[in-house]
């Protein structure tokens, strides 16, 4: 895996934020990153007394904050380094929207502190694959319409390409089962399992 | 029966789809801002009472905290309009911090801002509030002591009912039932300058966000821009503005700097509304042959001490079933709850568990097949409006699903029908939602780069809107789809509908269509009248559009942003505003209603208690399918929700407080993949021309209608237990 180092401040995650919106205007769709708004030079990110030095490798690459040990994996992501693709929907680990890979293994980010997490490779829904190239799971979510408004989309991805490796057996029932920690309110889990048992070949 | 007209599945990927697998959608509480704040409210921990004092001396103290507000010093913010339409809707209309009153557990009290979330959490955990707290009104039986109407009649139901030869009278109850959408309502409050605001906002009504919020800011309502870009989904619950909208605005404004709110998950049982409890008395007459009779439905729905949400659960019962004497009356009783709002589906969901309950009860009562019974009672016309129905197959569902479903292998006898430990239970119900259409502006424009832009401030909640817009102008241009960008959700944009009611596509799409031939004829109206085209000077009838190409009877064929270059234009553009059909429903010679039925089959393990849901056939009747993948989506979706309102969801209250004991998504246990039953759905196919130009009656909410009392129904054939108040539980069948 390639590591690319990078001091990440507000400044400098809001024009990352400004180039992915520009590639998404090139996408058959939707104005998405709308109003972004001036980048001022002056703009350091707020350092909280406590504030720890922090180095996460996320989707191959290397961040340093400093952040305070209290900050969880996912208000780090979306707050400090707005990687917003990771969605909060309980912050008590019951609904799975924020599920990431550390290390290969789905977790609940609303449950992990950041600071806890130096040193292992952590890898977000915008780290799995992208609208040119999708992973295998992304594109099968696509043709099985396996979402309606999308929010606990990127959990169901997360813990649905984990699930590959997991022991799990062929059933329904057992995708059913292990799925059960992501919460989907529009109820589309008929649409995700048949886009899980069909990247699974079953 | 192979007569019934039936939609032919497709597949096709979404218009939005790359963007949600990605996580590059823009929800609400994505959007960060340079110098952005955190804001974290503090709720009331007394179910009334008066607040005595408030003591943020030690979360001021904190560094990097920017401000404590309350009541003290959140400065001015005012009382909306209050009106039905949906332009100036709110359901919580006291302003947060407005006086020192409470009247539900949870109510805002203050708020903390700091530089950082965690900062902002501290600093609100460090506020002290006092109360002086009083007995709160909570629980009890629901009678009808407020807001008390008589909301349909005709004939003399209670004679019809007392004479009638076979009856039922009972009395059913729906719990609170809380939304839940996996986003969090959230605000992000950006002031651009001393009176103006953009506010991001979890909305499916951005309009009326706007309006309101303006209000309530005191500032012009050109002033307050509102985006919902993509919402995680609402269920109603997103409909009207709440308290927590007014709070980042106004700290926002106090500090000039953008603040995001997101509310916890706590919040959403007591701060952004909810479905409220219900008791309904059903009083239904047939005579010995099973021919309705006499119908009376008086319900009564709890409400908050202040405000005028009364779940209309009345609604369908003069129309769905051919019955002379009906009467419906209802009422409200106030407690000292958090305010209730429309959860989807509203008024007719709980409705039809009574309803279609009592229908299977009186079925029973009187040795006839449910199925049977409702095809009996079937009628053309709408009883209560005295119109024909536009477009209505309610016995084609009944009849079609049944066959789907094998229904004719049900064996009534109770308990009779096994799988290996479980006892199988076969239940029914009808349902309907009414179809209606809002007023939509919208915008399409031709672009000189290539593209076609469709524009209408409405919103995408997952219902397909960026989708449907998208395939509709494929359609009617030949262009091709990813040449296609479709805006929503920005009160900047022509004014669309809110995302409620089952209205939004059907609404949407006439208004889209009408824009998109005005663009047409604006370009070709351009190519032959301008100098420089090379079209210049062909008559209307010599000179047509064909897949995004411009072509003239005498030869000649130019792209059209080729041809806009050389005319000088930079789009070509069509604006349109259709009408709906809200303000003047009385004036329809028709009454349009979509229809569907519910076929469900429960299992109950007696040896280990437990019950699930096994799998639903589903039959809908909503007039013309648009966009089949989502709209099959919606149902299947909608079936999920109605097996967790059958089965799981209730809101507990602290009979002492009113505190919601399980405010989090492991005790409102709401359904998993786990739960999900085998789903089959069907859409029937009978475009609705009087529906809209389209022949669309929606699909948002009918498909939660009638699971709840097919589930009970299936349990009763099942087990012998009629369960009247939701959801079922395990205690209620472990007598058997």
């Amino acid at each position: 895996m390639s590591e690319e180092n990078s001091k990440v401040s507000r400044r400098s995650f809001l024009r990352h934020a400004g180039v992915a919106g520009a590639g998404v205007a090139a996408l058959p769709l939707i104005s998405n990153a709308q109003n972004a708004p001036p980048i001022s030079e002056s703009e350091k990110p707020y350092v909280p007394d406590g504030a720890q030095d922090v180095r996460l490798n996320i989707n191959g690459k290397n961040y340093d904050l400093k952040i305070e040990p209290r900050v969880t994996l996912l208000d780090c992501l979306r707050e400090n380094l707005n990687l917003t693709g990771t969605k909060k929907g309980c912050d008590h680990g019951q609904c799975g929207a924020c599920t990431i890979h550390v290390n290969g293994k789905r977790v609940n980010s609303c449950l992990s502190l950041a600071i806890a997490h130096q040193g292992d490779a952590i890898t977000t829904i915008e780290g799995l694959g992208t609208t040119q190239k999708p992973h295998p799971m992304q594109k099968a979510f696509m043709e099985h319409d396996a979402y309606q408004c999308g929010y606990c989309t990127s959990g169901q991805i997360m813990s649905a390409t984990a699930l590959l490796k997991e022991p799990c057996g062929k059933a329904a029932g057992d995708v059913r089962e292990a799925m059960s920690g992501n919460i989907c309110r529009c109820g589309a889990y008929k649409n995700i399992l048949e886009a899980i048992q069909d990247v699974r070949g079953v | 029966m192979d007569k019934i007209q039936t939609v032919k599945p497709s597949r096709e990927a979404r218009h939005d789809a790359p963007l949600k697998v990605t996580g590059q959608a823009k929800y609400t509480s994505d959007f960060n801002f340079p110098r952005m704040a955190y804001a974290v409210p503090v709720c009331a921990t007394v179910g009334k009472g008066k607040i005595r004092a408030i003591d943020s001396s030690s979360a001021r103290a904190m560094k990097g905290v920017l401000g404590v507000y309350s009541r003290e010093n959140i400065g001015a913010l005012y009382r909306p309009t209050k009106e039905a339409s949906m332009d100036y809707r709110i359901d919580e209309a006291r302003p947060p911090f407005e006086d020192d009153l409470i009247t539900y557990y949870g109510q805002y009290v203050a708020v903390a801002v700091a530089e950082t979330f965690e900062l902002a959490q501290a600093a609100a955990k460090a506020v002290k509030v006092s109360y002086v707290s009083e007995k709160p009104k909570l629980g009890g039986k629901l009678e009808q002591e407020d807001l008390k109407k008589t909301d349909h009649e005709r004939g003399d139901a209670a004679k019809a009912f007392a004479q009638a030869e076979v009856k039922v009278d009972h009395v059913y109850v729906t719990p609170t039932e809380v939304h839940n959408p996996i986003e969090l309502h959230a605000t992000v409050a950006h002031w651009t300058s001393p009176d103006k605001v953009t506010l991001y906002e979890t909305s499916q009504a951005i309009h009326a966000q706007r309006n309101v919020m303006a209000q309530i800011l005191g500032i012009p309502r050109e002033n307050v821009q509102v985006i919902t870009k993509f919402l995680g989904s609402g269920f109603g619950g997103k409909l009207w503005c709440w308290p927590h909208s007014a709070i980042a605005a106004a700290t926002a404004r106090k500090l000039n700097r953008p603040v995001k709110l997101v509310t916890d998950r706590h919040m959403a049982f007591t701060n952004v509304g909810h479905r409220p409890r219900t008791e309904q008395r059903i009083q239904l007459g047939a005579d010995k042959n099973g021919k309705f009779k006499a119908l009376i439905h008086d319900y009564a729905s709890q409400s908050s001490m202040d405000d005028e949400y009364k779940e209309n659960c009345g609604e369908v019962s003069g129309f769905l079933y051919g019955v002379s004497d009906v009467k419906v009356t209802s009422g409200v009783a106030r407690r000292n709850q958090s305010v209730p709002t429309a959860m989807r589906g509203p008024g007719a969901v709980p409705g039809l568990h009574a309803l279609e309950s009592a229908v299977d009860e009186l079925a029973i009562a009187l040795n006839m097949d449910p199925v049977a019974l409702r095809i009996l009672n079937d009628t053309n016309d709408d009883q209560m409006t005295k119109k024909p129905f536009s477009s209505r197959h309610l016995k084609e569902c009944l009849e079609l699903g049944a066959q789907k479903f094998g229904w004719s292998k049900r064996n009534a006898k109770i308990g009779s029908m096994k799988d290996g430990d479980e006892i199988i239970g076969y239940g029914v119900a009808a349902c309907t939602w009414p179809a209606r259409r809002l007023d939509a502006d919208a915008a399409v424009e031709f672009t000189r780069d290539g593209r076609v832009k469709i524009s209408c401030g409405t919103h995408d909640v997952g219902t397909g809107m960026y989708t449907v817009l998208a395939n509709i102008v494929h359609e009617e241009t030949g262009i091709a789809k990813d040449k296609i960008d479709v805006e929503l959700g920005d009160t900047n944009l022509p004014k669309g509908p809110i995302a409620g009611g089952s209205m939004a596509t059907g609404s949407v799409v006439p208004a889209v269509v009408e824009a998109c031939k005005k663009a047409k004829k604006n370009l070709l109206t351009a190519a032959t009248k301008i100098q420089s085209s090379p079209f210049k000077g062909l008559k209307d009838d010599e000179i047509k559009f064909e897949k995004g190409l411009v072509t003239g009877k005498r030869g000649g064929k130019m792209d059209f942003a080729s041809l806009l270059k050389k005319l000088n234009m930079s789009s070509a553009a069509g604006l349109a505003s259709v009408k709906g059909n809200m303000a003047a429903m009385d004036k329809e010679k028709f009454s349009t209603k979509s229809f569907g039925a519910q076929f469900v089959e429960i299992g109950w393990n007696p040896l280990l208690a437990k019950l699930r849901v096994r799998r639903v056939v589903s039959v809908i009747d909503a007039g013309r399918i648009i966009n089949f993948q989502p709209a099959r989506n919606q149902i299947e979706g909608a079936i999920v929700m109605g097996v967790g309102m059958g089965l799981f969801e209730y809101a507990v209250t602290d009979a002492r407080d009113g505190f919601i004991a399980n405010a989090n998504l492991a005790d409102y246990v709401m359904p998993v993949h786990a739960d999900c039953p085998e789903i089959d759905v069907t859409f029937l196919d009978y475009p609705d021309k009087e529906a809209n130009a389209y022949g669309a009656r929606g699909v948002g909410e009918i498909g939660l209608a009638g699971i709840a009392p097919a589930i009970c129904a299936a349990v009763h054939h099942a087990t012998g237990v009629r369960v009247r108040e939701l959801p079922v539980r395990i205690e209620d069948l472990l007598a058997t």
